[in-house]
């Protein structure tokens, strides 16, 4: 699992790659905390995420839960059908923007 | 043709696991939703024996066993731990906005959503969930 942080057009794009399991998900959650405090709106990139489990969705939900009330906007670009079907049973889709 | 897999309460040994439902799903000829949604319920319900079924410090185990009859896949998980029914559990409400929506609680649901029935018994001191789903 890779967990890349980049400041992009005034927004913070997070890329994930790779499996984000249970296994995973502590270094995830560690690797990204800078963008907990950041002051701009986010964008989480799953183009290249393979998988995501109740671990990682709870990292998402984590970061949307500081943005929010600080008034930044997170984002989810996904197109792999797999994944936007975990979003959707979540209730995720109705939590998050979605991008193409 | 049965598979059994004996994992130790460290969710490090996750990948393992995966790997595990792997060749399950190959040897049955899944689709990659099919794979990804059994891989999802198995983990699931397999981490929160992990996580839950020994105290804090002790080694556990849980076993996984895998079968495929008449295109009906049967996955019972097994441990020694303290007894606890999930199926009891009640699924988070999806609908509520971000402020309220606590940040634990989907894994059951992710189980429930994804495999046909989930059963849970306790038997000769062990906690027995049974998940099954429908190929095809």
């Amino acid at each position: 699992m890779k967990t890349t942080i980049k400041e992009q057009n005034d927004e913070i794009v997070v890329y994930f790659e790779g499996r984000l399991d249970t296994a995973a998900s502590p270094q995830t959650d560690k690797d990204i905390q800078p963008v907990l405090t950041a002051d701009k709106d986010i964008v989480l990139d799953c183009e290249k995420l393979e998988y995501i489990s109740s671990s990682g969705l709870r990292i998402f939900l984590s970061i949307l839960k500081e943005a929010k009330p600080r008034g930044h906007k997170v984002s989810i670009v996904c197109t792999n059908q797999n994944l936007l079907k975990i979003f959707a049973v979540t209730g995720f889709t109705n939590l998050f923007e979605f991008r193409k | 043709m049965e598979h059994t897999l004996t994992l130790h309460n460290d969710v490090q040994e996750v990948p393992l696991l995966a790997t595990f439902i792997d060749t399950i799903c190959e040897e049955n000829a899944m689709d990659m939703e099919m794979s990804m949604n059994i891989n999802l319920a198995v983990e699931e319900a397999v981490v929160n024996v992990m996580n839950y079924a020994y105290p804090e410090g002790t080694v556990g185990e849980v076993r996984i066993d895998a079968s495929v009859t008449d295109g009906l896949l049967t996955i019972i998980i097994s441990d020694s731990g303290t007894p606890f029914d999930p199926t009891g559990k009640e699924d988070p409400d999806i609908n509520l906005p971000a402020e309220e929506r606590a940040i634990g609680g989907l894994g059951i649901l992710l189980v429930r959503q994804f495999m046909d029935t989930v059963t849970y018994q306790h038997t000769d001191g062990k906690n027995i969930l049974i998940l099954m789903k429908k190929l095809n």
